[in-house]
């Protein structure tokens, strides 16, 4: 027993003086269960609203009931207007210009309540929706809150739709024969003015009334009274949208794992003294920084673009009618993460340390910036974090590139965001080299 | 002979330790120097200097008589540099590992090939020139890593304790290959060991160094000379030799140990034809008695107080 106690408080010394496995073993569970707990926590309060397109055409008070609804709720964040680049004016959206965002992939849905959308001709509610399902679990999750908005609404004017039904079935004429014997018998019976009991049968009367329950739960039969017109503007012609929309972000997380490990090996060669060897011969410091720069890239480039075939091969997605633009994205995302490889290695002094940090970075960064889930699931402060991240700009471009098939314009910000990274981060990497002088 | 190499008062401190303390050395042309010391007396400092791998702080390095300031690709090429760690690429084949390192030298084509099968030959690798290194036995490996530092025909190896860990054998091909590019090519040797067998079986000068300072220099008899005792007799410490001890201190220094004596044979007893008959008179049977000649051991304990590998 005292044997076993003895090597089990050597396994103790030895893990405690490893700093990156502890790190490994206590912190990067700690921050991957308050990023996974963030979201799934159902933690409402602190769960950010989905953002989209609103645009109320009709002067309908059932459209304004909708239109509140999405003001207060907690899922969706309802966009009316926004501000031109220069800032100084404001646009408000039709169903012209929230199509066209939707299109350009500003904001992934537009809910057009048009101008019929309740009339008095109609036997249910006219919604528009434009959508890009580029991300399937934003798609769901805001078409399922809108449903459950309107139908919950529906209620509100549902006498309104039904006269509306009879009235289609039976016609004007004999509706308006109707009302008039209805006010005339009431009057007799009760005393109640006939002029006053018309009014109260009136269509646009029933319509204001916000006498029903207006959260009841809705049923099937409502639906019929919904007359829903989705158009889905982009990626209609995909013919696998779920391998199209997560393969940039399974991609950008291996190559950075794959280029940070190329990276670090620089400590694989010291421990090894074959980085002493090539210092004793015609090689350079900078002949060997740049040597592994060179090399990184070039591994990085063919593991994208093998990544990228083997999911046109076998998925079908298609990578090939927006190649350039494509290959442009891989070419800013292996400099980006080439980079990140190397600031690694100017500021970690030993390969297991290198190791652990850049494990629990790379998995962070795949976390909140996109490789996992959707960054919209995240909590608004964690969205900020996600946008200084390598993969948030690659996963969003691959998925203009493939999904959208943006030309240069649609990923102009993320390969500048890209290679800005890369310019900064190589910058600090090689001050670093040369200040602390890792090669020897 | 001319001096290929020369050190003048080289410093070189790491924060607060002073880890050479202004060395200074004249290495001749094709001489085969050893450059003895304990762990951590300066011996890798000293080498990552003369390979240019850290600058001193102080000194000058001449190279055939112009000192060297800028590494040119001409100096680099005069030496060879032999690293303590197998600084291998161990997945790669052993003629994967020459190409690049010979293409690092400049070597290509006909010439580097043929280079490539001289050294194989030469550290008996040939055979398995197309196999990974990680396949080869330790003494395959070190016998490779002198190869791989010899491929651009250097004039001067620096071999920085190249036989560590290595069983006799291996060594012993080591030092024949050593031994054979110094006689028969004329190379210049620089050789760091706290081996004092090695140093006194392959070099024919040697720099003794302790605590970042050059502490004595010379041939191996230069340095024995330097002892008062050049060889001292043990006496197994057995019911005669007790007795006599007054009589044995009168032939010279007597130094009682754990289970002998060991006698310092005084000047009038300085040759064994002289002392050998004393000892019999006293009764001391020639099986209690043992010769033993100094060592590089017995230089560097005279000098520093020190065993070698205390």
């Amino acid at each position: 027993m005292n044997t076993v106690l003895m090597l089990f408080k050597k396994d103790t010394y030895r893990f405690l003086s490893d700093k990156p496995a502890l790190l490994l073993t206590f912190i990067l569970p700690a921050v991957l269960i308050l990023i996974f707990g963030e979201i799934f926590s159902g933690n409402g309060g602190q769960q950010s609203r989905i953002p989209i397109i609103f645009v109320n055409e009709s002067s309908s008070p059932a459209a304004k009931i909708i239109e509140e609804k999405l003001d207060s709720s907690k899922a969706l964040k309802p966009v009316k207007s926004i501000k031109t680049s220069d800032k100084n004016k404001t646009i408000f959206f039709n169903e012209k210009t929230a199509k066209d965002y939707v299109e350009k992939g500003k904001f992934s849905t537009a809910v057009i309540l048009p101008k019929n959308f309740i009339s008095d001709s109609s036997a249910a509610l006219n919604i528009k929706v434009y959508y890009d399902p580029k991300d399937e679990i934003e798609y769901s999750l805001i078409m399922g809150n809108i449903q459950k908005i309107i139908y919950s609404t529906i209620p509100s004017v549902f006498p309104a739709l039904l006269q509306n039904k009879w009235q289609k079935e039976i016609g004007p004429a004999q509706a308006k024969k109707f009302k008039t014997s209805m006010a005339k018998t009431v009057n007799y019976f009760f005393g109640v003015p006939a002029d006053s009991i018309e009014k109260y049968m009136d269509l646009s009367y029933i319509s204001q009334s916000h006498s029903l329950n207006a959260d009841s739960a809705a049923s099937n039969f409502f639906s019929e009274l919904l007359n829903f017109q989705s158009t889905q503007v982009v990626g209609k012609e995909i013919s696998n949208p779920g391998a199209t929309r997560m393969v940039g972000g399974w991609a950008i997380m291996f190559l950075l794992f794959s280029i940070v490990s190329a990276s670090i090996s620089l400590f694989e060669e010291k421990q090894q003294g074959t980085l002493k060897r090539l210092l004793t011969m015609p090689v350079s410091r900078n002949q060997i920084i740049w040597s592994k720069y060179l090399y990184t890239t070039v591994l990085g480039v063919i593991q994208l673009a093998v990544m990228f075939i083997f999911a046109w091969a076998v998925f079908n997605v298609d990578i090939f009618s927006n190649f350039i633009n494509l290959f442009l994205m891989i070419i800013a995302s292996t400099l980006a993460a080439v980079s990140f490889g190397m600031l690694i290695t100017s500021f970690t002094k030993s390969l297991s340390q290198a190791n652990g940090i850049a494990t629990i970075l790379i998995l962070i960064m795949s976390a909140i910036g996109g490789s996992w889930f959707p960054v919209f699931l995240l909590p608004e402060w964690m969205q900020t974090i996600s946008k200084t991240t390598i993969t948030y700009w690659s996963v969003d471009g691959f998925l203009q590139v493939l999904w959208r098939h943006s030309d240069l314009s649609g990923i102009l910000i993320n390969l500048v965001v890209l290679l800005g990274i890369a310019g900064a981060v190589n910058a600090v990497a090689l001050y670093r080299f040369k200040k602390t002088d890792i090669l020897t | 002979m001319e001096n290929i190499l020369s050190l003048k008062n080289i410093k070189k401190n790491y924060g607060e330790i002073a880890a050479l303390k202004g060395v200074s050395l004249d290495i001749e042309r094709g001489s085969f120097l050893g450059i003895l010391g304990p762990n951590g007396a300066g011996k890798t400092t000293l080498m990552n200097i003369i390979i240019g791998l850290i600058a001193p702080d102080e000194g000058e390095i001449l190279l055939e008589n112009s000192p060297v300031i800028h590494r040119s690709n001409d100096v680099i090429q005069k030496f060879g540099y032999v690293p303590q760690e197998i600084a291998l690429y161990e997945e790669l084949s052993a003629i994967k590992n020459l190409e690049i390192f010979g293409g690092l030298y400049g070597l290509k084509g006909k010439a580097l090939r043929s280079r490539i099968s001289e050294v194989l030959e030469l550290v008996g690798l040939y055979e398995r020139k197309k196999d990974a290194v990680k396949t080869f036995s330790g003494g395959m490996k070190r016998r490779f890593n002198i190869a791989c530092s010899i491929l651009h025909s250097p004039e001067i190896i620096l071999c920085d304790e190249p036989t560590v860990g290595i069983d006799p054998q291996s060594r012993n091909a080591i030092f024949d290959m050593l031994q054979r590019m110094h006689k028969a090519e004329g190379k210049t040797i620089i050789y760091t060991t706290h081996y004092m067998e090695e140093a006194e079986r392959l070099c024919d000068k040697l720099e003794i160094i302790d605590n970042g300072k050059i502490i004595a220099e010379g041939t191996l008899a230069e340095l024995i000379n330097l002892l008062a005792k050049k060889q001292s007799i043990k006496i197994l410490k057995e019911s005669r030799a007790i007795s006599v001890k007054k009589e044995l201190s009168s032939l010279g220094t007597l130094n009682e140990l754990e289970f002998h004596f060991e006698l310092i044979p005084g000047t009038e007893y300085s040759k064994l034809h002289q002392l050998f008959p004393k000892l019999e008179s006293l009764g001391i049977s020639e099986d209690n008695i043992e010769i033993s000649r100094a060592t590089l051991e017995d230089v560097f304990l005279n000098l520093t107080g020190r065993r070698l590998r205390d």
